[in-house]
């Protein structure tokens, strides 16, 4: 659902972008989210192109850099990638864990450009 | 031509959330942001604070819930100043959505403002309104797995309040796990066992409530 609000800001963006920067046309634009942050890339990307009609972002593809949800396990004292979170270390079974990454916030990194 | 960017996408929602915050600081407005799943309890939860805090407090509420639209009927029935925001379908609340709220409000005279959030885990921790806290809502017959499947709500909350904590014998419920997975997301999240419905626990969150809004005005 917020995914609509998300693609209108990104047009925002690169409106600001366009206008700062002379482009009249965009290719693609690279975007980076934490896997746990809830983001659904396909819903995001289906709001994109919608709202991207007649603008300089029409027909631009987004590219996602999906960064990895990570745990931090104090008892063997290792980072761990996983899949889904749990707070209980996949490894050892160590009950004291933490969250280190995969929650980030969807960010615009770069846009290629005409 | 690759142009540099790295900007958050939300940027323009957290400049009208700064906004907003200035002018609660200068009003002194302490406000709370009350996020959950639908049902789990927050206008329960509002109107036993209000219930609570309106001898010390002038009271405000900004009802965002679309899933019952008599919230803010049950709010204003406590004679509370109380705006609906019509958040046209949205899932969440925007601090766009909130100063649009505030001309109803006079600020001057309003200590605590609490902001009702739509019936969402997902998309609310990631739109500031200008809130001092946000403070999330699980109830027990939602199950335990709630912090790990929704972490960014958990990691963002300041208080977790488990609420519904009287059908504990009736549900289903992993009290432990829950505690355990919310605190390795947030290690200084604080946590309340509650019942809006028999006010068990609900002193120790008033008075927790209660000393961060006296900070915060001095
Ligand atoms: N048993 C029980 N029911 C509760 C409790 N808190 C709220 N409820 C009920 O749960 C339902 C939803 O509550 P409400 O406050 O409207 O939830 P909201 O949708 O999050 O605003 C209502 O029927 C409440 O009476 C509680 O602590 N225990
Ligand atoms: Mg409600
Ligand atoms: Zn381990």
């Amino acid at each position: 659902m917020h995914e609509l609000y998300l693609a209108e800001s990104i047009l925002n963006i690169v409106q600001e972008y366009a206008t700062l920067q002379h482009f009249s046309k965009v290719n693609s634009i690279l975007l980076s989210f934490g896997r746990l942050s809830c983001i659904e890339s396909k819903s995001l990307q289906f709001a994109f192109e919608v709202q991207a009609k007649n603008t300089s972002a029409e027909n631009a593809s987004l590219d996602f850099q999906i960064l990895p949800a990570i745990i931090h396990c104090f008892s063997c004292e290792k980072d761990l990638e996983v899949e889904t979170y749990s707070a209980i270390c996949p490894k050892c079974g160590g009950e004291e864990v933490i969250l280190t990454g995969g929650t980030e916030e969807l960010q615009i990194l770069e846009m290629d450009v005409d | 031509m690759k142009v540099s960017v790295v900007k958050n996408v939300l940027d323009a929602n957290d400049r009208i959330a700064a906004d907003n915050r200035e002018l609660f600081d200068r009003n002194k407005v302490y406000v709370i942001n009350l996020m959950s799943s639908p049902g789990a309890g927050k206008t329960s939860l509002v109107e036993r604070t209000i219930m609570a805090l309106r001898n010390k407090y002038k009271i405000g509420v900004i009802e965002g819930d679309i899933q019952d639209t008599y919230d803010a009927d049950r709010i204003a029935k406590l004679n509370i100043p109380v705006v609906q925001i019509n958040t046209g379908g949205a899932c969440h609340i925007d601090g766009n959505m909130i100063r649009e709220a505030l001309p109803t409000f006079d600020l001057s005279k309003t200590d605590l403002l609490i902001v009702e959030n739509v019936g969402n885990l997902v998309c609310p921790a990631e739109f500031k309104i200008g809130e001092n806290v946000k403070i999330m809502l699980l109830s027990t017959p939602e199950g335990a797995d709630k912090p790990a499947k929704y972490p960014l709500m958990f990691q963002e909350s300041a208080a977790l309040l488990i609420n519904k904590i009287d059908l504990i014998p009736y549900v289903d419920f992993d009290l432990k796990k829950a505690k355990r997975d919310a605190l390795s997301l947030h290690k200084d999240l604080k946590i309340f066992e509650v019942s809006c419905k028999t006010a068990a626990g609900l002193d120790a969150w008033t008075s927790w409530l209660t000393k961060r809004i006296d900070a915060f005005k001095k």
